[in-house]
C-alpha cells in the first residue's frame, strides 16, 4: 500500500533522486552565476563577484566531495563533539573585535567565515541524534525539553552576535523535525499556539477568530479536561496581557523592540530597498527586460543585488517566467529532500534530511518574501543562488551530508 | 548501517509536502501578481527610475533690522558625505580623506555615526570644505567609492551685531531628533535646523523648501544628462524682517560692555522690539565650523553665564517698581488721600512687632504724600499703607500685569516670573509659617520671593504707558499685532502713577534724576528700583517711557549686582533715551 502511493508520486529509488539533486543544484548555481554575470561590471577582473562565486563553487565542490564520503557513523557518533565544538566557535567572535558593529565573523586572513551558518547544521545533527537514540519514549510529551533548549541555546547565542535572521534560521528545523519524529500532534500544536496566540493579539476580530480555532482544536486532542482548560486559559491569557503590556511600555521602548526586529526602519531611508525591489520585480513583466537589460539592476537603484536581493534581478531580468523556473528548482530541491528522507532507511538520516531541507526551505521563504515586501528586511541569502562564499560552503556541506546519508 | 529502522510516516511526509507547497505557491503567486498583473505601474515607475532624482537645496532666508539692514546672511560651503553601502573599507577612505580636509579619521568616523541614517542613504561626515578640498577630492575620486560632496550654505553673521541672543543659531540634526521634528519640513541627519532665538521661533518661515532635480545616470551612477523640464525648483526660505533698530542696538550694546545685564527698549504703540540686549554675550559664529572643544567648555563654564539671554529667561527680584502695584490697589480702592501725608523717620515698627524697618533713606524723608512717596521711592510711605490692602488683591493685581507668566514675545525659551500668593507661602513654609502682614512688607517693596525678568519688566513699563491697553511684544515685523488683556483702571489711578513716575526723573529729588535729558524738551518718566538680593549687591533697575513725535516708547534697564537703581541704572537709561532721540533729529536733517 505504502509503496504504491510512493511510486505514484516519485519518480523512484534513491539513486533517481540523487541523479536529480545533482541536476537541480546544477541548475541553480547556473542562474546565480547568469544573474553575478550580468550585474557585475568587469565579470572577470579578481574582484568581481562572478569570479569569486566561481571560485567559491570550484572550493565548495571540492568540499561536497570530501564531505560525502564521510562514514554516517562518524558523524552520528561525534554529533555531541561537533555540535560543542561549533557552539564554541560561535563564542570566539565576542572575544575578537567587531566587524561592522557585529560579533559574526572570524576572520581568517583571507576568508571570513561565519560560525553560525554551521551552527545550523550541528544542531540539526544533535537533535537527530537525541530524538533517533530516544525513539521509543515519542510518545512521552517530556520528549520535547531537550531538542527545544538545545535549539533555543543556539538560538540564543546566534542572537547575541547579534544576528536575528540565522537565529530565526536555526529553530526553523525543530518543529519538522519533531513531527518527523512522530511527537503527538497536540505537543507540536501546543509549541505554535502561544506564538500565534501573541501575533493575533494586535486586533481583536483575529484574536476571537483564533481563540475559537484554539478551542476547537483543544476539544479534538485527548488530553485530560483539566490540563486542556488549563493551557487554553494560559493562551487566552497571555493574548489578553499582550496588547496591554505592548501599551504600557514607553515609546523609546517601543521603538526599540521595532528597530530590533526591523534594524533598516529609519524615518526617511525606511522601505527604500523594499520599494526599489519591488519596482525591478515588477518591472520584469513575464518574460523580463532581458539577460544585463534590467534598469534598476543596471544603474544600481537595487540594493545588495549580488546576495539578499538576487532574485529581484533574475525577476527584472529573466522576468516572471525566470522566477517561476528558480521557484520550482527550489520545490524541487526540497520535495527531492523530503523524498529521500522518507525513504531512508536509517532513522537518523531520515531526521538530518528533514531538519536540513527545513533550513533550505525557510532560507528560500524568507529571502524571497524579503524581495517582494512581505516581511521586514533580514539579510537572509538564497541558498546556491546568492553570492557569499560561507553560505555557499554550508549548502553544499548541507548536500554532502545528504548525499553521504543516503548512501547507507 | 545504525541500529534504529525509519519509521517516518506518511501523514507527516503529507504534512511537510503541503508546507513545501503552500509557501512556494504564495511567493509564485505574489510574484505573478507583481510581474503580471501589476506590471504595467512597475514598469513605468523603472522607467522612471533610470532618471536619479537629486534633492536640491536654496538658501535659508537672511534676517534684517527694521531699516533692511542684514544682521544674518548666508555664505557657501560644502559639505562631504559618505554613502554606507558603497564605502568599501571604511577606516582606510576616512584616514586618506583626513589628510585633504583636515579633519581627523576619528571625528569623520563620530561623525558617521551620529548623522548615520541607513545603509543606502548619504550620511554627512565633514562640513565647511574650501574648494580645493574638493577639488583634490575629486581628482583622487577612484580612491574614495561612496563618497560626495555638495553645496550647502552656512550662516554668517554682520561684524556689527554678532553677539544678540535673540538671533539664536542653527544646529545640525541628529538622528534622535528627528522624530520630534515637524515631519512636513522633510529634515535629514545633518542639516541645519534653527536651535535658538528667532531662528528657531521662525524656522518654519526662514527654512528654504526643497526641491528636485532629475537626472539621468549612466549604469556607474553618472550624471549623462539634465532633464529640466520636470525639475521641482527648490525655494529659498522666506526674509525676515525683525522690529530692532541695529544702530540702537549695538549703542545699548556697547553701554553693556563689560556690565552683566539688560537692556530693553520697545514702541509701546506697536510692541515692536527695538533693542534686545543681554551682556556678557559671545560670538555666533563660534557655532559655525570648527570651533575647539576648549572653546566650548570655557562658553559653558563661565560662571557669568553668557549663553543665557538674560532679558527673557533671567529671572531677578522686582525691586520698588512694583510700589506701583501698591499704589494702583491704594487709587483705586479710595483707601488713602493721595494728598495726604505721612511721615517718614526712616524707621518703620509694625504695630505688635518689635522689628525694625527701614526706609533707604536713613534720616527719613519726614512728610512724604503719594506722589513724593513715588518719586523718592520712601518704603515707610508703603510699609504702612500696605496694610490696607489684602495679600490676595495685591497679587491679583500683579497677576493683572503679567507678571507670574509669559509675555508670549515670540522667543523660544522665556521663562515665566513668580508672584508668590497665598498658595505658595502655604505651600513653602506652611500654614503658621508666615502673615499676611509680615509678607506684604516684603511685597510692597518688590522683594522677598518675587522674581521676574526684564521682558515682563517692559511689559508692565508698557501697561502703564499705554494706560492699560499694550499690544504684545514681538520682534517680528511682520507679525501681527495683538493686543494682552486690557487693564481697566480708572484714569485718576494712572494719572497719580505717571504724575509719581514724572517727578521720579524730573523733580530736585527725584530718585531717577540722573535719567533727566539734558537739552531736550521731552520729558522721561522712570522709576527706579534697587532690588536686593542674596547674591551681592543689589540689581540696579530702571524703567521709563517717553514719548517722541507722537509715539510713545518705552526702556528697561537692569544692571545684574550692579548697585543703586537711581546710581547706576538711571543714568544708562538716560543715555539710551537721549541717544535715540538724537537719530531722530539726525534723521530729520537729512
Amino acid at each position: 500500500m505504502k509503496m504504491v502511493f510512493i511510486n505514484k508520486f516519485i519518480l523512484s529509488g534513491t539513486k533517481d533522486s540523487l541523479f536529480r539533486l545533482f541536476f537541480i543544484i546544477i541548475g541553480l548555481t547556473a542562474f546565480s552565476l547568469i544573474t553575478l554575470y550580468s550585474i557585475s561590471d568587469n565579470p572577470l577582473s579578481f574582484n568581481s563577484s562572478f569570479y569569486r562565486q566561481s571560485i567559491f563553487l570550484i572550493f565548495s565542490s571540492i568540499v561536497f566531495i570530501i564531505v560525502q564520503n564521510i562514514k554516517m557513523k562518524t558523524i552520528h557518533d561525534n554529533s555531541t563533539f561537533i555540535f560543542i565544538g561549533t557552539v564554541i566557535l560561535c563564542i570566539v567572535p565576542f572575544f575578537l573585535p567587531a566587524v561592522e558593529y557585529t560579533y559574526r565573523w572570524i576572520d581568517l586572513g583571507f576568508f571570513y567565515i561565519q560560525p553560525s551558518e554551521y551552527l545550523k547544521c550541528a544542531t540539526v545533527i544533535v537533535i537527530a541524534k537525541y530524538l533517533s537514540n530516544h525513539q521509543l519514549e515519542v510518545k512521552d510529551n517530556s520528549i520535547i525539553l531537550i531538542p527545544s533548549a538545545l535549539t533555543l541555546l543556539s538560538a540564543f547565542i546566534v542572537l547575541n552576535q547579534p544576528d536575528l535572521g540565522t537565529a530565526v534560521i536555526i529553530c526553523a528545523p525543530l518543529l519538522p523535525m519533531l513531527l518527523w519524529a512522530g511527537v503527538s500532534n497536540f505537543m507540536i500544536f501546543l509549541m505554535i499556539a502561544p506564538v500565534i496566540t501573541v501575533l493575533a493579539a494586535s486586533n481583536i476580530i483575529s484574536f476571537t477568530i483564533w481563540a475559537i480555532i484554539m478551542f476547537i482544536f483543544f476539544l479534538i486532542f485527548q488530553a485530560s479536561i483539566l490540563t486542556k482548560s488549563m493551557l487554553y486559559f494560559a493562551n487566552i491569557f497571555t493574548g489578553l496581557l499582550t496588547p496591554f503590556l505592548w501599551n504600557n511600555l514607553a515609546e523609546y521602548q517601543k521603538q526599540r523592540i521595532l528597530t530590533f526586529l526591523n534594524p533598516d526602519l529609519d524615518p526617511m531611508g525606511s522601505a527604500y530597498h523594499i520599494i526599489q525591489s519591488i519596482t525591478a520585480i515588477g518591472s520584469g513583466g513575464l518574460f523580463g527586460k532581458g539577460w544585463g537589460l534590467g534598469s534598476q539592476t543596471q544603474l544600481k537603484f537595487l540594493p545588495v543585488q549580488e546576495s539578499d536581493f538576487i532574485l529581484s534581478v533574475i525577476a527584472e531580468e529573466l522576468g516572471f517566467f525566470g522566477i517561476f523556473c528558480v521557484m520550482i528548482l527550489c520545490f524541487l530541491l526540497i520535495k527531492t529532500l523530503l523524498d529521500i528522507a522518507f525513504r531512508s532507511p536509517d532513522y537518523f538520516a531520515s531526521l538530518v534530511i528533514v531538519g536540513l531541507g527545513s533550513i533550505l526551505l525557510s532560507h528560500i521563504f524568507i529571502n524571497s518574501a524579503m524581495t517582494i515586501g512581505l516581511i521586514p528586511v533580514k539579510g537572509l541569502p538564497i541558498p546556491f543562488i546568492s553570492a557569499g562564499g560561507s553560505f555557499l560552503l554550508s549548502c553544499f556541506i548541507m548536500i554532502g551530508l545528504v548525499v553521504s546519508f543516503s548512501k547507507n | 548501517m545504525l541500529k534504529i529502522d525509519n519509521k517516518a510516516d506518511i501523514f507527516h511526509y503529507r504534512t511537510l509536502l503541503f508546507i513545501l507547497c503552500f509557501s512556494l505557491s504564495s511567493l509564485i503567486g505574489r510574484y505573478f501578481y507583481l510581474q503580471v498583473i501589476d506590471h504595467e505601474r512597475h514598469f513605468s515607475k523603472s522607467e522612471v527610475n533610470s532618471v536619479k532624482a537629486l534633492t536640491t537645496y536654496a538658501p535659508r532666508g537672511l534676517i534684517m533690522d527694521r531699516h533692511g539692514e542684514i544682521l544674518v546672511d548666508n555664505y557657501p560651503t560644502y559639505i562631504l558625505t559618505a554613502t554606507p553601502y558603497e564605502l568599501k573599507d571604511r577606516d582606510e577612505v576616512f584616514i586618506k580623506l583626513s589628510s585633504i580636509v583636515n579633519v581627523s579619521a576619528e571625528e569623520l568616523d563620530r561623525k558617521y555615526k551620529k548623522f548615520y541614517r541607513g545603509r543606502f542613504l548619504p550620511t554627512t561626515i565633514a562640513k565647511n570644505l574650501t574648494f580645493q578640498e574638493i577639488s583634490q577630492i575629486e581628482e583622487m575620486r577612484l580612491e574614495f567609492p561612496g563618497i560626495q560632496y555638495s553645496r550647502s550654505d552656512e550662516r554668517i553673521y554682520s561684524p556689527i551685531l554678532n553677539d544678540a541672543h535673540f538671533l539664536g543659531y542653527l544646529r545640525e540634526v541628529d538622528r534622535d531628533t528627528i522624530p520630534k521634528l515637524d515631519k512636513k519640513l522633510l529634515y535629514r541627519a545633518g542639516e541645519l535646523i534653527g536651535w535658538q532665538g528667532v531662528e528657531k521661533e521662525y524656522e518654519r518661515e526662514l527654512r528654504f523648501s526643497k526641491g528636485i532635480d532629475y537626472i539621468e545616470v549612466d549604469t556607474y551612477g553618472r550624471e549623462i544628462l539634465r532633464l529640466n523640464d520636470s525639475n521641482i525648483p527648490a525655494f529659498p526660505g522666506e526674509n525676515l524682517s525683525l522690529t530692532i533698530d541695529a544702530s540702537l542696538q549695538r549703542y545699548c550694546r556697547n553701554i553693556l560692555e563689560g556690565k552683566k545685564g539688560s537692556v530693553l527698549v520697545s514702541n509701546v504703540d506697536t510692541g515692536e522690539i527695538l533693542s534686545m540686549v543681554s551682556a556678557p554675550s559671545y560670538d555666533l559664529s563660534i557655532y559655525r565650523g570648527k570651533t575647539l572643544d576648549s572653546e566650548w567648555n570655557n562658553l559653558l563654564k563661565n560662571k557669568d553665564n553668557p549663553l543665557l539671554n538674560r532679558s527673557i529667561a533671567g529671572l531677578y527680584p522686582a525691586g520698588s517698581k512694583l510700589k506701583l502695584i501698591t499704589v494702583i490697589n491704594l487709587i483705586e480702592k479710595n483707601l488713602v488721600d493721595p494728598s495726604d501725608s505721612l511721615m517718614c523717620t526712616g524707621v518703620y515698627i509694625p504695630p505688635g512687632s518689635t522689628n525694625e524697618f527701614r526706609c533707604w533713606n536713613e534720616n527719613g524723608h519726614g512728610l512724604v504724600d503719594l506722589n513724593k512717596a513715588i518719586a523718592q521711592s520712601c518704603n515707610i510711605y508703603f510699609y504702612e499703607t500696605v496694610q490696607l490692602i489684602s495679600l490676595e488683591d495685591w497679587t491679583g493685581t500683579a497677576k493683572k500685569f503679567g507678571f507670574n507668566g509669559s509675555t508670549k514675545i515670540d522667543l523660544p525659551n522665556e521663562k515665566n516670573g513668580l508672584i508668590p500668593d497665598k498658595d505658595f507661602y502655604i505651600r513653602n513654609y506652611g500654614r503658621w509659617g508666615w502673615s499676611e502682614r509680615g509678607v506684604l512688607l516684603n511685597l510692597t517693596l518688590g522683594q522677598g520671593d518675587i522674581l521676574i525678568t526684564p521682558v515682563q519688566a517692559l511689559r508692565f513699563i508698557n501697561h502703564i504707558a499705554s494706560r492699560g491697553e499694550t499690544p504684545q511684544l514681538r520682534l517680528s515685523l511682520s507679525k501681527e499685532t495683538s493686543y494682552y488683556d486690557k487693564i481697566l483702571y480708572t484714569e485718576k489711578v494712572w494719572n497719580h502713577i505717571w504724575d509719581g513716575m514724572f517727578d521720579a526723573v524730573n523733580a530736585d529729588q527725584g530718585s531717577g534724576w540722573r535719567a533727566r535729558l539734558k537739552g531736550s524738551d521731552i520729558k522721561l518718566f522712570g522709576k527706579t528700583s534697587t532690588a536686593e538680593n542674596p547674591h551681592g549687591e543689589p540689581h540696579a533697575w530702571f524703567i521709563g517711557f517717553f514719548e517722541v513725535e507722537g509715539t510713545t516708547y518705552s526702556i528697561v534697564v537692569m544692571i545684574e549686582n550692579g548697585g543703586g537703581g537711581g546710581a547706576v541704572a538711571s543714568p544708562i537709561a538716560g543715555d539710551i533715551v537721549s541717544y535715540y532721540i538724537n537719530s531722530f533729529k539726525s534723521l530729520a536733517k537729512k
